[in-house]
């Protein structure tokens, strides 16, 4: 046995522990103790030693700096004693801190999202819950049989631990973790229920006899404890697609374990019932003019309405704009830079979350990238082919943009806006005839649309039509706990939504090197 | 004379403008250019340029492509010229992205630079099984097997491939080289293929060093 000593606190291991999976299972035991701190920290590419997030001070017995941790954490990160948890076993006695305890990040997950109009008729009396479990975040919302919404609450993810996005997730799975990925999300949405119910005042949790739980695929896979194997590589065969109710208990939901528990359709491997329940919540099933509707996020799902059909797509466009794979990159909390603007001469001027009381700038969310990358155009310290003259642009004080952070942004712009463009060809849409885009997910409402366009992320043509649709995928499970028929529509919906395999369609590769350039 | 003209050449070609290249080609052969020196000193020099400067991160993968283009119609017309005057490629690689992975843009990166150091390239696509690389080698006779993979869950038919070529026989007469944004040194030792490389520039200078002996 040896001691490892995590925030000061002792626990006693085998020697060879590797430091990864202790801090993971230290950081599922809770925050309570001190030594729990080790929630704090997250393994956003699944311990691959590429993101750097899982960097911890250690000291004692421990394996060889990797190769990982010299490109990592460089030559001054090692000397301050940093290491990449992911990367070292420990062989004997050691000490690790974690750094700051974890703050709070579960106010900025978003919540409230557009809702199209519906015919209520409850599929439940006494109360019902929708639950949306996203890659990231998880978010619910309680209702009364009367339609009224009574209560909402957000969370993180808990299976952030392994990973951000949902290949990592799988690729842990596949290591043996899938029992404890399900419990870990299980966990979260019984509690999340917890809360809302608590929040309502509502002290019998039985009288809650209905939850719509949504999500993408790989989501709903983990959480049903379905095998994901087949999504981890081509032909990505989804075989369950869902779509109907399950019993609370045969997916653990002790929280109601009496409740009726309806997952909506999915559509393919990579665009999940969340996509589905968005739709419906922008009203993309019903008839109407061509429309879009996207969520920009790691896996970039989007489904146009056209003359022609319904048709829709996922472009992977990587976790660039919730801040993993840029050097300073973080998550919207306390501390990230989330807007930037010309200042004056050539100075920028930022704003940082919780600024306001006192919060210093510590690294650069979605948003304020998009910003970042806009003003760099502008003052041309980067040119329109996406190179940065100088090394580093600082974009506040001690928030530094680095040339493969310009790079990073170039990838994940331009394949949200070749899969738009290839999306808008498939079904023989022109630009012009496209009335709403609407931008699904926390990151639609915090983006300065005008950015956006600037650097490409969006065609600038669309920019005046853009509609930030919130939450829509909770919007959209919640119309399907409020209305039964809601249910049909969306069966319906997804069967006749046309897949655009975009890896084989050459008009997508295309344009994803000609949208990778700035048009200036 | 003949120095302005493949400087113009290898010009135009980083900057992507494949129809002027293909203009200037033709002109290049009429002032007696030998095609050899056309192709070194002209298409493959512009290229060199591009590759360095992609390597340095100045240049970024659309500039490389359209580079990479231009050439390619550039040797294209040059071929059966080349081929009169008996001008050999200096090897030949395949080059495919693993079996249960889609991914091809990198790979045909790759696949662009190492035809811009005067290798052969054999393309077998994306989602190729690991029998299909060694087959492939086999039968024509490949020195290199370049795998690309994009997916953490897909990287692992890498050592597949490395076990299949221990398993044929001609692991000593193959060079593997493995890349793709997953990838790392660590995992090429790891798995026992002979070369990691970031990019594709770095790709083709290391192939091009095995292929002469230089490695
Ligand atoms: C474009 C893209 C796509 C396109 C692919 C189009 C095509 N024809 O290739 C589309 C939209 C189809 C796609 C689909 C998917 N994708 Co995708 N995709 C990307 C993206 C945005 C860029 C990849 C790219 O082309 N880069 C540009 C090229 C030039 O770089 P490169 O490939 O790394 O190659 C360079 C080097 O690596 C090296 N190199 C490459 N090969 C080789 C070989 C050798 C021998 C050597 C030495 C070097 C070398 O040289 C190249 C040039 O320097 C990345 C995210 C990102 N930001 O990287 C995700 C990403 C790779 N995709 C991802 C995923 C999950 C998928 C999907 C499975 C899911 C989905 N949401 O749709 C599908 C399935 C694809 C499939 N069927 O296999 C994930 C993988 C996550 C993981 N942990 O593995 C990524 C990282 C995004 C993310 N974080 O979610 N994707
Ligand atoms: S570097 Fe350790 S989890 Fe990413």
């Amino acid at each position: 046995m040896i001691r490892i000593t995590v925030n000061g606190k002792d626990y006693y291991r085998e020697a060879g522990q590797e430091l990864g999976v202790f801090l993971r299972t230290l950081s599922a035991e809770g925050t309570s103790d001190s030594g729990g701190k080790g929630a704090g920290l997250s393994f956003a590419c699944g311990g691959h030693g590429r993101c750097g997030k899982c960097k911890v001070k250690a000291s004692g017995a421990l394996s060889a700096v990797t190769a990982a941790e010299e490109r990592c954490l460089g030559e001054t990160g090692l000397a301050e004693g940093y290491r990449l948890a992911c990367q070292v076993k420990a062989s004997g006695d050691c000490e690790i801190s974690t750094g700051e305890p974890p703050q709070d990040k579960n106010g900025c997950v978003a919540i409230e999202g557009e809702m199209a109009e519906f015919e209520l008729l409850p599929s439940f009396s006494g109360y019902g819950a929708a639950v949306d479990i996203g890659t990231t975040t998880i978010a619910a919302k309680l209702f009364d049989d009367k339609g009224n919404e009574l209560s909402s609450f957000g969370m993180q993810n808990p299976q952030g631990r392994w990973g951000a996005d949902v290949i990592s997730r799988m690729e842990a799975a596949l290591k043996g973790e899938a029992e404890n990925l399900a419990e870990a999300v299980r966990g979260a949405v019984n509690e999340i229920i917890d809360r809302i119910a608590t929040l309502a005042g509502i002290a019998a949790k039985e009288d809650i006899r209905s939850v719509v739980i949504t999500g993408n695929t790989v989501m709903l896979y983990l959480l049903c404890g379905i095998d994901t194997e087949p999504l981890t590589h081509a032909p990505f065969e989804a075989k369950e697609l869902f779509g109907r109710s399950f019993p609370a208990a045969s997916i653990g939901l002790a929280a109601v374990p009496e409740a009726e528990i309806y997952i909506p359709p999915c559509i393919a491997a990579f665009i999940g019932a969340d996509t589905v329940c968005a739709a419906l919540a922008v009203g993309l099933d019903r008839p109407g003019d061509p429309a879009i509707m996207t969520d920009i996020g790691t896996n970039g799902e989007m489904v146009i309405r056209s003359k022609k059909g319904l048709y829709a797509c996922s472009t992977a466009a990587g976790p660039a704009f919730e801040g993993a794979g840029i050097s300073m990159g973080m998550g919207g909390f306390e501390g990230a830079v989330d807007r930037v603007s010309l200042g004056e001469g050539d100075r920028l001027t930022a704003h940082v979350i919780g600024g306001e009381k006192g919060a210093r700038a510590i690294g650069i969310c979605g948003s304020g990238l998009i910003d970042a990358v806009a003003c760099l155009l502008e003052f041309e310290a980067v040119d329109e082919t996406g190179f940065m003259e100088e090394d580093e642009c600082e974009i506040a004080d001690g928030v530094r943009l680095i040339r493969n952070d310009i790079r990073a942004v170039q990838l994940a712009k331009s394949a949200i806006h070749a899969g738009i463009l290839t999306l808008m060809h498939a079904s023989g849409t022109a630009v012009g005839d496209v009335v709403t885009l609407s931008i699904a997910g926390g990151f639609g409402k915090f983006l300065n649309i005008d950015n956006a366009g600037k650097i490409g992320l969006i065609p600038s043509e669309l920019v005046p039509r853009v509609s930030a649709a919130g939450n829509a995928a909770l919007s959209g499970a919640s119309m399907l706990l409020l209305s039964v028929p809601a249910r049909e529509r969306a069966l319906s919906f997804s069967r006749m939504v046309d897949v655009v395999e975009l890896s084989t369609d050459p008009m997508f590769s295309q344009e994803f090197m000609n949208q990778m350039a700035f048009e200036c | 004379m003949s120095e302005g003209i493949l400087l113009e050449i290898s010009e135009n070609l980083q900057r992507g403008k494949a129809k002027v290249v293909k203009e200037l080609i033709p002109q290049a052969l009429e002032a007696g250019i030998d095609p050899e020196t056309i192709l070194n000193d002209g298409l493959l020099a512009g290229m060199n340029v591009i590759g360095a400067k992609f390597k340095e991160g100045t240049a970024y993968v659309p500039e490389v492509l359209v580079a990479a283009r231009a050439m390619n119609q550039g040797a294209a017309m040059l071929k059966p010229y080349l081929e009169e005057a008996g001008v050999t490629s200096i090897g030949r690689a395949c080059i495919g992205t693993v079996q249960g992975d889609l991914h091809d843009i990198g790979k045909n990166l790759v696949k662009m630079m190492l035809e811009g150091k005067g290798i052969e390239v054999i393309d077998l696509g994306t989602d190729v099984a690991p029998e299909t690389f060694i087959q492939t080698a086999i039968e024509q006779d490949c020195q290199l097997i370049c795998l690309s993979a994009l997916l953490t869950t897909t990287m692992g038919v890498m050592a597949d491939v490395v076990k299949k070529a221990e398993e044929a026989g001609i692991r000593d007469k193959v060079k593997i080289m493995i890349g793709g944004a997953p990838v790392d040194e660590a995992f090429c030792e790891l798995i026992g293929a002979d070369k990691y490389t970031p990019d594709a520039a770095s790709c083709a200078d290391a192939a091009k060093a095995f292929l002469t002996g230089n490695a």
